[in-house]
């Protein structure tokens, strides 16, 4: 009995932090229509703030405090909004996903970069009034820090209650998300509102970590800290974002199911404690599947501000030649380190492509893409490997078996939120991979599974070979290389094909109004699980090969937050691309690996400045999240700039064949040893990124003076460098094409229907 | 092309200067430019009501007069004074109050909540929700019902009702009637003529042509980003017949 007291009070109370960290969601969610995937980060962020604070230097607890929660936390919440979220407006679902994903990557670099994870001496993070201000309720001891974690939660549930329906600051916060053009009609300010509700998440955020950090006991690690508060996502969930009532009930469940399993599993369980750290995410499935159907909205998503143009198969077939062309000459200059990291990118772009699958063409999204390679990884390494040692191969029916489960295991994960929105299947994919970490790559040991023992994850580490097929072995790093190139090529030109069928036009129909293709009597459920399936199965593809492309892999190499940068850095290139996942993989598997260990390297040899360099390599590893940030100005990502500057040179003929020539140039004295690899891609850096513009101005010139024309002012300059003319203002309405509207010649037809009919 | 009330016409009407005056205004949503150079004038207490297809920017002007949408060019006048710059909570705080097209509620805050939005432009809550039941006994029974759940024309009446309460200077009116059953426009038009006739300022864009002539003093018609013809309703009536109504 005494037991049962203690477990339930300690389950209230970390029900109690949850409700805080969730209401915090609630609140930002209600206002903005964003759900916070960084709220977990900014928790995290202000628990080491604090640490930083009251234990780094001995400021007394009232002071730090205040700074954190009082000045710091609402102040780091509003310029959230102003700076990054403010642009989300009229994005789509996913670049408001990834956006906030940006943000939540970003503080965890931050975090590192700032907070050494690797210190000398560990972080003592203590409770309120320390560890033995204790008193006796009911028999049981219980610290002054729980009983105030508790009266908060208690508190801000009345409070937020009290604000969201008795004040009008309160009522208006909720008119800003029905319409808020409509509520600055009435005279109210919505972007003060939502300004001040995003202070007031990040300050709910940061009082959940700071309060919960010391009551889990769990060491002071930026990850380990972020993901536990968005276990908070499952209570918010249960309110479905709405309802503080509800979110109230899910996150004492949550806090009471987390003690219970503890004090009452039978000891039996080897599993229990990882068991116990799913629990969050195993509710949040449960809480998917029960919840009920969404309403279908038309014109949700009809003005989103991303625009996708639809490469010809002509130009996919051309690209992925070029593509294979330009690898297989590397392959012969390249020395084996860098080849091996230009497979492993490769690989990436591959699982990067199942998310332009996914996302690009069906608007659908997939947070946990290096799980499902996990899952593939596993079943290769236990049923699609031959010979042992050195000769030891992975078989093409491996592979596909490979495949085959990760679409089914796709189906299962994808199933129960299909019905929901986009949002939901990112939280059911996001629950699945934490689920993959946790519990299934977690399994070292052996099992008694159906009377045989079987060990999932055997030590931690898997070993797993090169592919084999029949008399081709593709155990050399170059023909690996090949095969990896030779595949993504492939892939992406089916993708292109998928995205000129029936099929894939079915899908884009489904991106644009999943209402419009219900009433046409598609079945939009069945679609999205086979376009589902079929990302998962390319995604276990990709991350079979990734596995066999390292040799060995352990469980960090499917982390989450790698899925997430995957994803995040795959938008950015562009989600609606094959070359967007290319650039994707290439940058998180290579450049990213070629920057931080080029600055490492230089950090060696001139060890007086290492401090910059130091400063950089952290630099470094914040950009794709910096990057990331950056979405909401330019939602259609990067390739949709280089693909106009490319036709562009296309346009240039001499242009195009200078850096061609340039480029074999520098081919050919790289493989004859008269360059450096090192030199080689200075000089390829320099002819991409500096001939095109700069000889793009002199032929400019050139043309100019040939035909005796002045060349033009840029438009910016216009009226600046010299006035306005007529001539400007009738090219600005060509420009902006008021003559094909029809604007100009003002016609009436007769008999225009002019009235709604009554 | 554009026409322009004269002066004089105008100021015949009640002695008094324009409450609304647009110059030369031009606007643009993003690139693309919709408003061509407007001229338009709302007299002291007078209708004035906007005809035009679809498409022939009505709703854009009233974006333009209301401050959710900001002139590219030429001026905004109210009361003689330029709000070009000025923001839409700015202008409703000075007595302006706007009924968009369509969907003049919150769908998702009660009946008693959107009133209470009403508020933010400086009256009192217990004076609006008095005026609002009074005139719509139906909002009073159904305070507590959420605003979206409500039938159209039950809509209408809350948003009619802001529009009634907050006692506007100037009242911005886009498309009242739309999907609405004709007996509930003619009634809902019954009482912009009663606000009318309290003195306050009224824009109104409709594709009732027929309803909104019956109350209106004067009526603009806009074709493609410009006003072509203002006149009174009796003016315009062969013309608006001919080529407009197509009957
Ligand atoms: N948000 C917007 N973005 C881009 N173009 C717009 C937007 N709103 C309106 N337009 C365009 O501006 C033009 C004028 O639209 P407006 O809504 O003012 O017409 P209207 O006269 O009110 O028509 P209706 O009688 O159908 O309401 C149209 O060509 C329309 O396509
Ligand atoms: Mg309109």
């Amino acid at each position: 009995m005494q037991q049962f007291v203690q477990y339930t009070i300690l389950g209230l109370v970390l029900g109690g932090v949850y409700f805080i960290a969730a209401s915090g969601l609630v609140v930002t969610y209600t206002t903005s229509g964003i759900f916070n995937f960084s709220q977990g980060a900014i928790a995290m962020l202000a628990a080491f703030t604090y640490w930083q604070f009251r234990w780094g230097w001995g400021w007394p607890a009232p002071i730090a405090l205040f700074v954190v929660l009082g000045v710091l936390a609402p102040a780091l919440g509003a310029v959230l909004y102003q700076v990054v979220m403010k642009n989300l407006r009229g994005t789509s679902e996913v670049t408001k996903i990834v956006v906030s994903v940006g943000v939540m990557l970003g503080f965890l670099a931050l975090a590192t970069w700032i907070w050494n994870p690797t210190a000398s001496s560990p972080r003592r993070f203590q409770k309120f009034f320390g560890a033995n201000s204790i008193v006796e309720i009911f028999g049981v001891r219980i610290t002054w820090h729980e009983i105030i974690s508790f009266v908060l939660a208690l508190g801000i549930a009345a409070g937020i209650r009290f604000l969201f329906v008795r004040t009008r600051s309160g009522v208006a916060m909720r008119a800003v998300v029905d319409d808020p053009e409509l509520l600055e009609l009435n005279g109210g300010r919505p972007e003060r509102l939502a300004t001040i509700s995003w202070a007031g998440g990040a300050f709910l955020a940061a009082l959940a970590g700071i309060l919960i950090t010391p009551i889990t006991g769990s060491s002071m690690s930026a990850n380990a800290l972020t993901l536990l508060v968005i276990d908070a996502f499952a209570a918010a969930m249960f309110g479905r974002l709405k309802s503080l009532p509800r979110t109230f009930i899910g996150a004492i469940v949550l806090g009471l199911t987390n003690y219970y399993v503890v004090a009452y599993s039978p000891s039996s369980w080897t599993w229990t404690s990882a068991f116990r750290q799913s629990i969050p995410m195993i509710m949040l499935f449960i809480i998917l599947i029960i919840l009920p159907q969404d309403r279908l909205r038309g014109a949700t998503v009809l003005r989103t501000r991303e625009r996708f143009q639809m490469p010809t198969m002509r130009t996919a077939w051309i690209a992925a030649l070029v593509l294979i062309v330009v690898v297989f000459s590397l392959q012969t200059i390249m020395q084996p380190s860098p080849m091996k990291t230009l497979a492993y990118g490769m690989t990436l772009a591959i699982i990067a492509l199942s998310l332009v699958l996914l996302t690009g063409l069906a608007g659908e999204i997939n947070l946990a893409a290096l799980s499902f390679g996990a899952i593939g990884t596993i079943v290769v390494f236990h049923f699609g490997t031959t010979g042992t040692g050195l000769d030891s191969r992975m078989t093409l029916w491996g592979i596909i078996l490979a495949s085959l489960v990760c679409a089914l295991v796709g189906a299962v994960v994808a199933l129960p939120a299909l019905r929901l929105r986009g949002l939901y299947l990112a939280l059911a994919t996001m629950a699945f991979g934490v689920f993959v970490s946790k519990m299934v790559l977690s399994e070292g040991n052996p099992r008694r599974l159906f009377g045989r023992d079987f060990t999932i994850f055997p030590g931690g580490t898997l070993r797993i070979p090169r592919p084999q097929v029949g008399p081709v072995d593709f155990n050399s790093d170059k023909a690996f290389l090949t095969l990896v190139t030779v595949l993504f090529a492939l892939l992406a030109i089916g993708l292109v094909a998928i995205r000129h069928s029936g099929y894939g036009r079915r899908l884009a129909a489904m991106k644009d109004s999943p209402a419009a293709c219900a009433t046409l009597g598609m079945s939009v459920v069945r679609l999205k699980l086979s376009v589902f399936m079929l990302s998962a199965a390319v995604a276990g593809l990709g991350g079979v090969l990734m596995s066999a492309q390292l040799g060995a892999v352990s469980a960090e190499r499917f982390d989450i937050f790698l899925s997430l940068s995957l994803l995040m850095v795959t938008v950015v290139g562009g989600i609606g691309y094959a070359s967007g996942a290319l650039m994707a993989g290439l940058f998180l598997g290579c450049s990213l690996i070629a920057m931080t260990n080029t600055l490492t390297k230089l950090n060696v040899d001139y060890a007086s400045i290492q401090a910059i360099f130091a400063f950089m390599i952290s630099a470094v590893t914040v950009l794709p999240a910096t990057i990331g940030i950056t979405m909401g100005k330019n939602p259609s990502g990067a390739v949709t700039d280089i693909v106009k500057g490319l036709n562009d040179m296309k346009q240039a003929k001499p242009l195009m064949f200078t850096v061609i020539g340039l480029e074999v140039g520098f081919w050919l004295l790289t493989a004859t040893d008269v360059l450096t690899n090192w030199n080689f891609v200075i000089l390829t850096a320099v002819n991409l990124f500096l001939v095109p513009p700069i000889g793009g101005a002199i032929m400019k010139k050139r043309a100019f003076a040939k035909f005796g024309i002045l060349p033009p002012t840029p438009a910016e300059f216009i009226g600046i460098d010299r006035p306005y003319t007529q001539g400007d203002l009738d090219e600005m309405e060509i420009v902006l094409g008021l003559d094909a509207l029809g604007v100009a010649a003002p016609v009436l037809h007769e008999g225009e229907p002019a009235h709604a009919p009554a | 092309m554009s026409a322009t009330i004269s002066d004089s016409h105008l100021s015949n009407h009640d002695g008094n200067g324009p409450l609304l005056e647009l110059s030369g205004v031009r606007a643009a949503y993003g690139t693309i430019e919709v408003l061509h150079g407007v001229d338009l004038v709302v007299p002291q207490g007078s209708v004035v009501a906007l005809l035009g297809p679809n498409g022939a920017g009505k709703s854009t002007i009233l974006k333009v007069c209301s401050g959710l949408l900001q002139p590219t060019a030429g001026e905004v006048r109210v009361a003689g004074r330029v709000i070009n710059g000025a923001t839409a909570d700015q202008l409703a705080r000075l007595g302006l109050c706007t009924i968009p097209e369509g969907k003049g509620v919150f769908p998702n805050l009660t009946v008693r909540e959107n009133l209470w939005m009403a508020t933010m432009s400086g009256v009192s809550l217990s004076d609006v929700e008095e005026i609002a039941y009074a005139r719509f006994p139906r909002l009073g029974e159904r305070r507590k019902q959420l605003a979206g759940t409500m039938s159209g024309g039950e809509q209408q009446m809350l948003s009619m009702a802001r529009a009634l309460s907050v006692n506007p200077a100037l009242l911005l009116l886009d498309e009242l009637s739309m999907g609405l059953a004709p007996l509930i426009v003619a009634n809902l038009y019954e009482i912009v003529a009663q606000v009318s006739e309290e003195g306050v300022s009224i824009l109104v864009s409709e594709q009732f042509a027929r309803t909104v002539l019956g109350i209106a003093h004067y009526a603009a018609i806009v074709l493609h980003g410009n006003v072509t013809r203002v006149g009174t309703p009796a003016e315009l009536e062969d013309e608006l017949s001919a080529a407009y109504l197509g009957s």
